[in-house]
């Protein structure tokens, strides 16, 4: 349980989004990664060009700062230091609670990557140089998927988890995981109930583990 | 039963996939089971095996080809201004052309040679000559363009340049025709005994690729053609050829071709170096420019010189010796082993082998003809190794393959004939379109030839394409070589009169490419490196433009305040940080080429408006959908006029 | 069993087939790469220059036997080369000289080489007209030839001898001259 929580970590260290676009003239794909606290072009220029192509249909520049790099660093924090007392407290039922609220911040955070996502794409300048419609007359939208590929005019854009991701989603796993096994040594436990002391060393040794 | 049906299916199978197999390999090794077509052919989307570069010739430039495509990527602008690129035009470049003759718009490029390291070509950098007003450039081969030119004192018609040495120590440069050192105003019929011919070792730093004028060894009034290093067991000798050691003034064609024989000089450079360490050297004092472009301030500067170490080779025995060589050599061609060095006399009808060996053995135990001018002839007999006979008519220049052979251009036959080193039988000839001048296997100047194509490089084009008037571009032609015999695969049309050309594997090139140049790098001291260091600066009537360009508008667009008899400075900065977004600008009734700027880079051009009114000036390289759209004006007021200075994009 | 070997030993044909079937494409191709400048530059066409040597040559009804020589020999383009060259032309007559059977053993192809040494012997690098032949005899210089001999020259009242052969007619052409001659020029 433990292990689970500290790699969340990882998520410091390693990009946990990443869109990327790929077209003809671009034979070196430009992207983006998403690090909880900040953007950053695969390339080094690459928000620069991704900016560059985009004004031409009115899309606002990729900011460099916004209010989430402030949340998520600590939110992440929070989740790590609950899921490391949580595997010392050793109760399993505190080790779901603690998914649940991976979960729920996961979601959240999703969410708002929606959210953010569906005005970036959107939220077009008026004065925009090209303006293109949809099939139905509407104004195009130019939004990333969510997760998947999609293709946009010329561009196909790729949005798919990164590294800090799978390690976060390999945490909340063992965070089960870790449910599941102390369940079963809770069972076993129950049987020998005299043996409790020695159990309660080999439940510590399977949290750390 | 099964079990057998199946194994014979298998024998079948594999035996048919040897027998392909076998096949496709003798395809690769030239035999003659692929198309013509195929073996040059490089699909839409692949890249070429080699780079070729080939000299410009009278256009002064090195052209860049792949093979073998035969297609041509660039031209890089060497010792002539080149309007398309601003070369020579904008304020940035024009140092680079300034010789002790003041700025020179062109020159004659002749021979392109590759830096070497431990005898194999390294892709670092391309040196090529200017023959007529006699010069030496470097060109990076990471940004592919000219960083440096250095002129080359008490020299004229600079032809036997620029050959490098094994490790790039030095690359050499040897005047054509012999002149009066120091130059003064004599009689012309004095040539004889007076004149001298300089024999000029650039250092080259291993480093940043800066070239010195080491010293010069002052020869006889020779005239000195062509010159290969040494290398493996000749590494630090240099081979010159030389024709008209009669010293002939005039009607060279008759008086220059008396001497039944000539000489191929060999320079022993690394005992210059004792020599020039131990101070004996006389200094002397002379004029040249050496011009730098600096990559990071986007920005070439010009420096003249004053003096030069002089080494007279009849002073100090063992510095050179004279092999003779039959009618004036123009090739003098050195075998990646380093033993033999290849005269080509081109009025002779054969080719005569100097052996190392032999020539060491001759010098150690003094076998001498005599003296020319204090300097030992060596015995021919007792250095020649061999002659390839009756080979073809007007031998030129020779170069080798990887598998121990050679091969010869000869004008006069319009041929290309193979040979093998060592046995001098003539193997296989194959007939140019028409009368080749020199050829090139790539790294056929080094330890390591890849010996695959041969490109020749002819003189005369007459019908072998669409005709375009009298004027017609000189034709290379391109050979595989990879089997015994060697075959014609493709003809391509060439820039100017490629002299010379060099080659190697497009690997070594490739990844150490320039894509864009790092805007936090940009130290031009007119940069403005984003939109808001954009501005304009008046100090008297002469009025600085910092200007950023970007897709797809200027910062400024609007410009007021410039007055008729200003001189305005545009300095414009590509902004961008994108892989092939070049932009370009020019006005109307500029006295001068466009800039075309690189991402990154910072160019600048002058403008003097001679007229009031409202000029507009423009994005000239199609750079983005909205071009057309990038673009703005500058108003001109009267000379007395009291218009502010005055910027703005977009009202702001 | 049979029919299970059968495709087999097919593919096995097939294989062969597959693997050397673009050769007959590719001769053809080198062919006719060959067939389309068999006498290289001779062959370019171009009636608008002014004539070259072996055009003057062909042109002429004294030299068919020179002219008959030099394509035996395969030589014709290094007489439409840009030159400067100069060729001393024996006539019809200078081949009648020789010893008979001479010129019919030397036509054969196997003696292809040999003939082309011969007539190479009659070409050197760079422009002798008459004046020049005078000038190289009373600098008491030799003229060079195309094979590396070297000719003398010897002007005897108003003829000019070279190599032993009178120069009995100069025509200047667009690369080089041809001094015509009244002998074969044989090596010594």
């Amino acid at each position: 349980m433990i292990v689970g929580a500290l790699l969340l970590g990882g998520l410091y260290l390693f990009p946990i989004w990443n869109i990327t676009l790929e077209a003809p003239q671009y034979p070196e794909p430009i992207g983006m990664d998403i690090f909880i606290n900040k953007f950053q072009g695969m390339n080094p220029n690459d928000i620069k060009n991704i900016n560059i192509m985009n004004h031409y249909v009115g899309m606002k520049d990729i900011p460099e700062q916004i209010p989430e790099f402030e949340i998520f660093p600590l939110v992440t924090a929070g989740m790590i230091i609950l899921g490391v007392l949580t595997g010392f407290i050793g109760k399993k039922n505190l080790y779901l609670v603690w998914f649940g609220l991976m979960v729920t911040f996961g979601t959240i955070a999703m969410y708002d990557f929606y959210l953010w996502e569906y005005d970036y794409g959107h939220d077009l300048k008026e004065t925009a140089a090209i303006k293109f419609t949809d099939s139905d007359g509407e104004p195009m939208a130019y939004q990333p998927p969510l997760i998947g590929n999609k293709t946009i005019l010329n561009f196909r854009a790729l949005s798919w988890p990164r590294t800090g991701a799978y390690l976060m989603f390999l945490g909340m796993a063992l965070s089960v995981l870790a449910y599941f096994q102390n369940k079963k040594e809770a069972s076993n436990s129950s049987q020998q109930a005299q043996k409790a002391k020695e159990d309660d060393e080999e439940q510590y040794s399977h949290n750390v583990a | 039963m099964q079990i057998r049906n199946q194994i014979i299916c298998c024998i079948c199978a594999v035996t048919m996939l040897f027998i392909v197999g076998s096949c496709s390999q003798q395809g690769q090794t030239g035999a003659l089971n692929s198309s013509l077509a195929d073996r040059s052919y490089v699909a839409p989307g692949e890249h070429d095996e080699f780079y070729a570069f080939i000299s410009g010739g009278y256009s002064g430039q090195l052209s860049i080809y792949g093979l073998p495509s035969g297609r041509l990527f660039r031209v890089v602008p060497v010792f002539s201004v080149d309007a398309e690129k601003g070369y020579g035009f904008n304020e940035e470049t024009k140092p680079l052309l300034n010789t002790s003759f003041g700025s020179i718009p062109w020159d004659d490029s002749h021979h392109p040679d590759l830096s070497q390291t431990n005898g194999k070509v390294d892709g670092r950098w391309c040196f090529i000559n200017g023959n007529n007003t006699p010069r030496i450039a470097r060109i990076s081969l990471s940004s592919f363009e000219t960083e440096e030119i250095i002129e080359i004192p008490n020299s004229a018609g600079n032809h036997s340049s620029a050959f490098v040495t094994e490790n790039t120590e030095y690359v050499v440069a040897g005047t054509r025709f012999a002149v009066p050192v120091p130059q003064r105003d004599m009689p012309i019929e004095e040539y004889k005994g007076n004149f001298k011919g300089a024999l000029s070792f650039i250092k080259v730093d291993q480093e940043t690729g800066r070239m010195n004028l080491e010293f010069q060894v002052m020869m006889p009034g020779f005239n000195f053609d062509l010159a290969h290093p040494g290398r493996k067991k000749s590494h630090g000798w240099m081979f010159f050829s030389t024709y008209n050691t009669e010293e002939a003034s005039t009607l060279l064609e008759v008086n220059a071709s008396q001497n039944d024989k000539d000489f191929i000089a060999a320079i022993n450079w690394k005992k210059a170096e004792e020599l020039i360490a131990n101070g004996q050297f006389e200094t002397i004092k002379t004029e040249y420019a050496h011009n730098v472009y600096e990559e990071s301030t986007h920005m070439a500067t010009s420096t003249m010189k004053k003096e030069v170490k002089v080494l007279d080779p009849a002073k100090y025995p063992g510095l050179v010796y004279f092999l003779p060589t039959p009618k004036s050599p123009h090739g003098c061609d050195v075998d990646p082993s380093g033993e033999y060095i290849i005269g080509s006399g081109k009025l002779a009808a054969s080719m005569t082998a100097h052996s190392f060996t032999k020539m060491l053995d001759a010098i150690e135990n003094k076998k001498f003809d005599g003296d020319a001018y204090g300097i030992p002839v060596i015995n021919y007999e007792d250095v020649v190794s061999g002659v390839v006979q009756q080979a073809g008519l007007g031998p030129l220049h020779t170069e080798f393959d990887n598998d121990g052979n050679a091969y010869t251009t000869f004008f006069i036959s319009s041929e290309v004939v193979k040979w093998k080193v060592g046995t001098w039988e003539v193997l296989d000839r194959a007939p140019t379109y028409y009368s080749v001048g020199h050829l090139m296997i790539p790294g056929g100047n080094s330890q390591e030839p890849f010996g695959k194509y041969l490109v020749a490089m002819n003189k005369i084009t007459k019908d072998r394409y669409l005709p375009t008037g009298p004027e017609l571009a000189h034709s290379a032609q391109l050979y595989d070589i990879s089997g015994d015999k060697m075959e014609l695969i493709l003809d391509f049309p060439t820039i100017g009169e490629p002299h010379y050309a060099a080659g190697c594997p497009a690997d070594l090139i490739k990844p150490n490419q320039t894509k864009i140049y790092e805007l936090e790098k940009n130290n031009h001291p007119y940069a403005a490196k984003s939109d808001k260091e954009a501005r304009i600066e008046r100090n008297g009537n002469e009025v600085h433009v910092y200007m950023t360009m970007i897709r797809s508008h200027f910062t400024p667009d609007n410009l007021e305040g410039i007055k008729v008899g200003d001189k305005v400075y545009f300095h414009v900065t590509n902004l961008e940080q994108d892989y092939d977004v070049p932009h370009g600008i020019s006005i109307i009734g500029a006295n001068t080429s466009e800039l075309l700027i690189m991402p990154g880079q910072t160019e600048t051009f002058i403008w003097e408006p001679k007229k009031e009114g409202v000029w507009p000036f423009y994005c000239t390289d199609f750079c983005s959908a909205l071009h057309q759209e990038m673009q703005g004006y500058i108003r001109v007021s009267g000379r007395n006029s009291n218009t502010p200075l005055k910027w703005s994009l977009d009202g702001d | 069993m049979k029919i299970l070997i059968q495709p087999s030993l097919a593919l096995l044909v097939l294989g062969f087939l597959i693997s050397c079937g673009s050769s007959p494409q590719t001769e053809q191709a080198a062919t006719n790469l060959a067939e389309s400048h068999p006498k290289g530059q001779a062959s370019v066409k171009d009636d608008v220059s002014d004539a070259n040597i072996l055009q003057v040559a062909i042109g002429s009804e004294a030299h068919s036997t020179l002219v008959a020589a030099v394509q035996a020999a395969e030589i014709e383009h290094v007489l439409v080369n840009a030159g400067p060259l100069t060729v001393f032309a024996p006539t019809n007559g200078a081949f009648d000289l020789l010893p008979e059977g001479t010129v019919e053993d030397l036509l054969k192809p196997e003696n292809k080489q040999a003939l082309a040494t011969i007539l190479t012997r009659h070409a050197a690098p760079g422009s002798f007209n008459v004046e020049a032949l005078k000038r190289e005899a009373n600098k008491g210089r030799k003229i060079y030839m195309a094979t590396g001999d070297y000719l003398e020259v010897v002007v005897d009242g108003e003829d000019i001898m070279v190599g032993g052969a009178k120069v009995v007619g100069t025509i200047q052409t667009s690369n080089g001259i041809i001094n015509v001659v009244d002998k074969v020029i044989l090596p010594e």
